[in-house]
């Protein structure tokens, strides 16, 4: 045993044992939240669950099943609900019911003992809608420009009705956020060119006159597409299908509030991986609805990438710039050793330190200063002083600036001396040497100090959410008025979506899934923020490689 | 195995302390140096000669690379290093503050110790200093480079591949290399730092070979500290020690009539 000790095997298998433990974490959480996660877009198969309760009263209940657990009868008794069953435990399994509107609850407890049947018919159709979250019912007939169909030919029908009225939405939906969007967005300049001119003292006849004129034509388009937008919206609102629920009655759901209708007991594997599919795409690409819990994440997954590039763009700089300052040309005195200290310490304040600092100074004084000088026309309603991406994008560089500069100190002090040597020996200045040897020799040190910020910086949530995240954006950071770009926007941001969701959420069941779905997300992104970074580090390390062979 | 050319000697004026400004390419007038405290050249004087070869031997630590050093100001980046004396190149101190020292380490091209290529291709690597001279026309740095390579005796070698990372060369190519882009912008003098003590016996007869043929058109100085590498290659030779220039002639007097017991003492290896 002594011998076994002394050998240093113990040691190995220690070292061995602690990486092991850290993959496993990592993997389990992976694991976790990517099966949970990813499960949700899963058609799960539709139950009909025929109930007596213990007083005698019968209930038809569908829906699908979500969680089960087992209760200890003890702790029934104590709750004084009494089971005539065997055994020390109770069974009971959580049901989502959909149908939020005509139940009290979309989500409830059913206890094993009180199911007398169970079943999945192939007619139970679970209904996506725009508001309200799921229906599910059997569906009877559907009504289309006022002709009734039933049996084979509703389901044909019903198909092709709810592709067109998607069709006509997905319309009226670009008609509204793009055309309407952008004669809104002109008004909104021709009222702050007004008053900016009134402010200048410029305000004319003439000009206000031309102001005018454009204003009435703007206003003429908006009339003419609003009616088109309404026309759109009328065509989808008379047809309806008429569904069967739990409770035996018959309710008309209007097609232009369905989205999509499945069939998930009549669904094959292959039927069920397709839908699956559809359902992450649609995750990903579409809009948030009902407050979070229902709808996609796309705006969030921009808002997250492009914050954390223009961060990116604006920590990249300076770091650099600081970096070969402190190590380049700084001398190495007691000044130097203590700004060097206080630097590395910058990455241990804690994160909220930096939102205060960000909305005290970024928004407060500088953006309040920009509004002040730039844009007094729009005064009250601030523009720049205000929280917004760029202001986010800023504290989260100064967040991460730290870790830049010691990742780009490190990879300079790498450099042989002798290469430096060599360029000043050819003539070259300290500047020239630094451009055209130092850097791109340390630009694969460069890149792993971006990659560590980009890492960093994309999964902050706490300074964000007093300097520029909000729970539901209108508009993108970018679009298609001029300048397209628009910095002082508000932006939405999937760790402060997971957060909203999760524990804002006004409907918690419904939300819990996507908690997990978009955890998954973020970590994707992250993730693929950090590979294509180190392809690009792996790269220019391929291109300095060996300095000493 | 000394095989020293007297031939070429002879031509040669003998007395090192008499050359005309014409012949001298350096003169070095009292030169100290101390980093810090501590002493590392004292009143060093000499002349070294246009289109000849000198060499500095000596022990470790005796201040020849030092010296050769001061010679394009190399000594400026190092923290504490305190220059006393003259160093006169065309009759004018280089120390001076009008001296532009880019421009003088342009004139005064150095090989160092190990080969330090830049992480570059072979023909970036050569066109480094016109580059940085603003010469950017594809036509001149094209003969540039297989000027500058023909010299260093390399083009043969690397003519096919110049695109190259200078990585992928051997040590004694890529010391070559170093040579060629020291030369690309034709200084007047090349200082050459120990250039073979990081190679192969082969590699290193190639780059002597290549040593004696480059003061036709250069003025060397080299540091060595392989006697034989010192006769075999130089015109004159300085022997320095402990900071001191102890004795300083023309090579085949040094080696077979030295005037100083400390000159003999080191050439037949009884120290050092």
């Amino acid at each position: 045993m002594n011998k076994w000790f002394k050998s240093g095997a113990p040691w190995i298998w220690m070292t061995g044992g602690a990486v092991s433990l850290s993959l496993i974490a990592v993997l389990g959480l992976l694991l976790l939240i990517a099966s949970r996660g990813l499960v949700y877009f899963w058609p799960s198969t539709l139950y009909q669950w025929d109930l007596v309760h213990a007083d005698g009263r019968e209930e038809v209940v569908i829906g699908e099943r979500y969680e089960w657990e087992q209760v200890p009868l003890e702790r029934l008794e104590e709750a004084g609900i009494q089971f005539e069953v065997e055994g020390e435990f109770v069974e009971r399994f959580l049901v989502k019911t959909g149908n939020r509107e005509f139940v009290p609850l979309d989500f409830r407890w059913i206890w094993q003992p009180t199911v007398v049947t169970e079943r999945s018919p192939v007619d139970l159709a679970a209904f996506e809608r725009i508001r309200n979250g799921n229906f599910y019912g059997y569906p009877i007939a559907v009504v289309i420009d006022g002709a009734r169909f039933e049996g084979a030919a509703m389901e044909s029908q019903m198909k092709d009705a709810i592709a067109q009225s998607n069709a006509l939405a997905a319309q009226a939906n670009e008609l509204q956020s793009k055309a309407i969007g952008q004669i809104n967005y002109q008004l909104e300049q021709l009222r702050l060119t007004e008053r900016k001119l009134a402010l200048n003292g410029q305000d004319s006849e003439a000009a206000l006159a031309a102001i005018a004129v454009s204003r009435e034509a703007l206003n003429q388009e908006y009339l003419v597409l609003e009616s088109r937008l309404f026309a759109l919206r009328e065509q989808a609102a008379d047809d309806h299908v008429v569904v069967r629920d739990m409770r035996g009655e018959s309710v008309s759901l209007p097609l232009d509030q369905v989205m999509a209708v499945s069939f998930p007991n009549r669904m094959n594997l292959w039927a069920k991986g397709r839908w699956w599919a559809q359902e992450i795409a649609k995750f990903l690409s579409s809009e948030p609805r009902e407050a979070n819990t229902e709808g996609g994440v796309f705006p969030a997954i921009f808002g997250t990438v492009f914050m954390v590039l223009l961060m990116a763009v604006i920590v990249t700089p300076f770091g650099v710039m600081a970096a070969v300052y402190l190590h380049e040309y700084a001398g190495n005195g007691a000044l130097t050793r203590f700004i060097r200290i206080a630097v590395i310490n910058l990455a241990g304040v804690p994160s909220i330190v930096y939102g205060v600092f960000g909305l005290g100074f970024f928004v407060y004084m500088l953006g309040g200063s920009i509004d002040a000088l730039f844009y007094p026309e729009a005064h009250p309603a601030p523009t720049f002083g205000t929280p917004g991406v760029l202001w986010s994008a800023l504290t989260l560089a100064i967040l991460t600036l730290p870790v830049v500069i010691v990742s780009t100190e490190e990879g300079l002090s790498r450099i042989p001396s002798s290469v430096r040597q060599g360029s000043l020996a050819l003539g070259a200045t300290q500047a020239e040497t630094l451009w055209r040897i130092v850097l791109p020799m340390a630009s694969p040190a460069i890149m792993t100090g971006l990659i560590l910020a980009v890492a960093r910086a994309a999964g902050e949530v706490a300074p964000l959410m007093l300097v520029g995240v909000v729970k539901l954006a209108p508009q993108l950071p970018v679009d298609g008025n001029f300048p397209f770009v628009h910095l002082e926007r508000k932006f939405m941001h999937l760790g402060f979506h997971i957060y909203d969701v999760g524990f804002q959420s006004p409907n918690v069941e419904a939300a819990r899934p996507l908690v997990y779905a978009t955890s998954f997300l973020l970590v994707s992104v992250i993730v693929s923020l950090n590979l294509t970074a180190i392809a690009v580090r792996n790269h220019l390390r391929e291109k300095y490689r060996s300095f000493d062979n | 195995m000394l095989s020293i050319d007297t031939g070429l000697l002879s031509t040669h004026n003998r007395d090192l302390s008499a050359l005309t400004p014409e012949q001298t390419a350096f003169e070095i007038r009292e030169l100290s140096l101390s980093y810090g405290d501590k002493p590392a050249l004292n009143r060093i004087s000499m002349k070294i000669p246009k289109h000849q070869v000198t060499a500095f031997i000596g022990p470790s630590g005796c201040g020849k690379s030092t010296l050769l050093r001061c010679l394009n100001r190399m000594n400026d980046l190092i923290d504490g290093c305190q220059i006393e004396g003259q160093i006169l190149l065309d009759g004018d101190d280089i120390h001076d503050k009008r001296i532009d020292v880019a421009a003088l380490r342009r004139n005064v091209g150095m090989v160092f110790q190990r080969p330090n290529p830049f992480p570059k291709s072979i023909y970036e690597n050569v066109v480094y200093g016109l580059r940085l001279q603003g010469i950017n026309d594809r036509r001149r740095l094209d003969e540039a480079v297989e000027k500058a390579l023909k010299a260093a005796a390399l083009w043969d070698e690397v003519k096919e591949r110049l695109g190259d990372n200078a990585y992928s060369l051997s040590g004694g190519q890529q010391q070559r290399l170093v040579i060629a882009r020291a030369i690309a912008i034709e200084p007047q003098v090349l200082l050459l730092d120990e250039p073979t003590s990081a190679l192969d016996p082969i590699s290193t007869l190639t780059i002597e070979e290549l040593i004696t043929e480059l003061k036709q058109s250069f003025t060397v100085v080299i540091v060595t500290h392989n006697m034989q590498q010192a006769a075999r290659v130089s015109d004159n030779t300085a022997f320095m020690y402990l900071g001191e220039m102890i004795e300083y002639s023309d090579t085949n007097t040094l080696f077979t009539t030295p005037a100083k017991k400390q000159t003999e003492d080191y050439i037949t290896g009884r120290y050092g």
